[in-house]
């Protein structure tokens, strides 16, 4: 325990001097209200592109609140996967290919620390973002349209909560394969475009899928109310991202050098 | 007996880095691992200090039980690297409680580490800035932290400038009062001086082991090397106190005298058959010939 907890403080103080831990939320909380700026000021966004001809009138039904934080989770789901996966491709590539690695792995440190550490300050940070920046989001949209109530806004946040998580799992599970860390990136954003590929084309057989997520999430802010799906959903995701974890832990006990 | 290695072997994909080594660590000694490159002593010392999975082999502890034996080495890699953005004192903060320190004592012993390797001015900048030097001696500062009972060094020396590798075997020489020491070179010299004891590794195969002296005397050879005036032949051969000779050219030859026999008497019967000596040497870098022969074996 003494050991994980020695690691996560490198991997925080690292986060911290790297200046991850600014540039990351502040970038995801540009993304998260740009959504409901732009929503708002779109009338006036399509007046000053011009090119219309005299006399045109567009109208554009105001969205609600809800449709708003939605569509903020669609922002999320695309940049902000990108991002997460971004984010969290280095962490142990660039360990194994500069070598630090071997002067961690020579003192007694097994793999379920090493890995442990390394998800935990990479989830703190990422859920760290994302709450920042989807209560900013919540902020503004109450501000420039229909209240959301407090309750709905969380509990749509914890669900999407899960989408980074497995996001974390995978990315740092082809990290522990492949040494490349543009390789890492790529391999991940692959299967997580494949997984919600698959979900809505085989939506029957799909119902678990991690990439329901944001549907489940945008069903809670619209019907405002827990699902059984949801609960499949999560379920099913936490699964997985633990499987993942382990396998990761696996592969690098497999490890035939540091 | 500290160590007992018992068959070692590790393959990569096409090269057999290490054949079937074995060898045994003494407690208290100091151990040259020599050889020439890619003959397989890296491969062997990371075995050691389980960053390589061996493919076949044991490697045990005498009197430690659990199979993980990393608490009781130290090991500098060849070359260090370091997380960058620490600085010295944090890293060996770190490293000491991953080697479990306990928080009272690891204050005062980083001090004395960072002290013992003269980096006390240079703890609070940032590794990034070290220099090849610096880097060494605080990778080396990172492996004596936890009083391990087996020091290992890659290469300890081969990268730095002539007064950084003697300042660093001089420490080496006082640490192997405490500790067992094992390290790697391709440099005779730095093994003459501090080391008491020598692996000779060739195509992953231990070639020799034993002492320097012993190895002087196995291999060795020819060391009087005598040149004179007038042609030699015939009359060495005519001498019955050598052992040994082998002409170099007709007026300089090198001999081997029997251990009875006192160099002073093999001048005297050059002198007595009316030679005239100009050169009379006892070599001492006859270890490098000696290497040499083990090697081409």
């Amino acid at each position: 325990m003494n050991r994980f907890l020695t690691l996560l403080h490198k991997e925080i103080t690292e986060l911290m001097r790297n200046g991850k831990l600014i540039w990351l939320p502040i970038v995801l909380m540009i993304i998260g209200i740009s959504q409901p700026l732009t929503s708002y000021y779109m009338p006036q966004i399509l007046d000053m592109a011009g090119n219309l001809p005299e006399g045109a009138s567009i109208t554009i039904p105001t969205p609600t609140g809800e449709e708003v934080l939605s569509g903020a989770m669609s922002q999320y789901g695309t940049i902000g996967t990108l991002l997460f996966a971004l984010a969290t491709m280095n962490v142990i590539a660039q360990e194994r290919q500069n070598g630090s690695i071997t002067l961690v792995m020579v003192r007694p440190v097994n793999e379920w620390q090493y890995l442990g550490s390394k998800t935990v300050a990479q989830l703190a940070l990422l859920l760290l973002s994302l709450i920042l920046s989807y209560c900013l989001t919540w902020y503004y949209t109450n501000l420039l349209f229909t209240p959301v109530d407090w309750q709905v806004m969380l509990s749509s946040l914890v669900m999407y909560c899960f989408w980074v998580i497995f996001v974390v799992c995978v990315t740092i599970f082809v990290g522990t394969i492949i040494r490349q860390s543009s390789a890492i990136a790529g391999v991940s954003l692959l299967f997580l475009a494949l997984i919600s590929l698959l979900t809505s084309l085989l939506p029957k057989f799909m119902e678990w899928s991690p990439g329901n997520i944001r549907g489940e999430a945008t069903k809670l802010l619209v019907e405002q109310q827990w699902t059984e799906s949801a609960w499949t959903v999560i379920g099913s995701t936490a699964t997985l991202s633990l499987l993942l974890f382990i396998a990761g832990v696996m592969v690098m006990k497999k490890y035939k050098r540091y | 007996m500290l160590v007992n290695i018992d068959n070692l072997s590790k393959q990569f994909k096409e090269k057999r880095a290490v054949s079937n080594l074995s060898f045994t660590i003494r407690e208290g000694s100091c151990i040259a691992l020599l050889g020439p490159n890619g003959a397989g002593k890296t491969t062997t010392l990371q075995m050691l200090a389980r960053l390589l999975t061996p493919d076949s082999g044991a490697i045990q502890f005498k009197g430690y039980a659990e199979k993980d034996y990393r608490p009781l080495i130290g090991f500098l890699p060849q070359h260090p690297s370091f997380f960058n953005w620490m600085t010295g004192k944090e890293f060996l903060f770190f490293a000491g409680k991953l080697s479990s320190i306990p928080k009272k004592q690891l204050q005062a012993r980083v001090q004395e580490t960072l002290r013992f390797v003269s980096l006390e001015e240079a703890m609070n900048k940032k590794i990034g800035g070290f220099s090849g030097g610096m880097k060494q001696r605080l990778g080396l500062a990172q492996a004596l932290l936890h009083k391990p009972k087996l020091l290992i060094l890659d290469e300890p020396v081969s990268a730095l400038d002539p007064k950084g590798r003697r300042d660093f075997l001089h420490l080496i020489e006082e640490l192997k009062q405490d500790m067992t020491v094992l390290f790697s070179t391709h440099i005779l010299h730095d093994a003459e001086q501090i080391c008491d004891e020598v692996l000779i590794l060739q195509d992953g195969c231990l070639k020799w082991k034993g002492s320097l002296p012993a190895l002087r005397k196995e291999f060795d050879l020819l060391p009087i090397k005598v040149q004179t005036e007038e042609p030699m032949n015939g009359i060495i051969e005519q001498l019955e106190i050598i052992e040994d000779y082998e002409y170099i050219d007709a007026k300089t030859v090198k001999v081997r005298l029997p251990e009875y026999v006192h160099h002073n008497e093999f001048l005297q019967a050059l002198i007595n058959r009316n030679l005239s000596v100009t050169h009379f040497e006892i070599m001492q870098d006859s270890l490098e010939d000696a290497y040499m022969k083990v090697v081409r074996q």
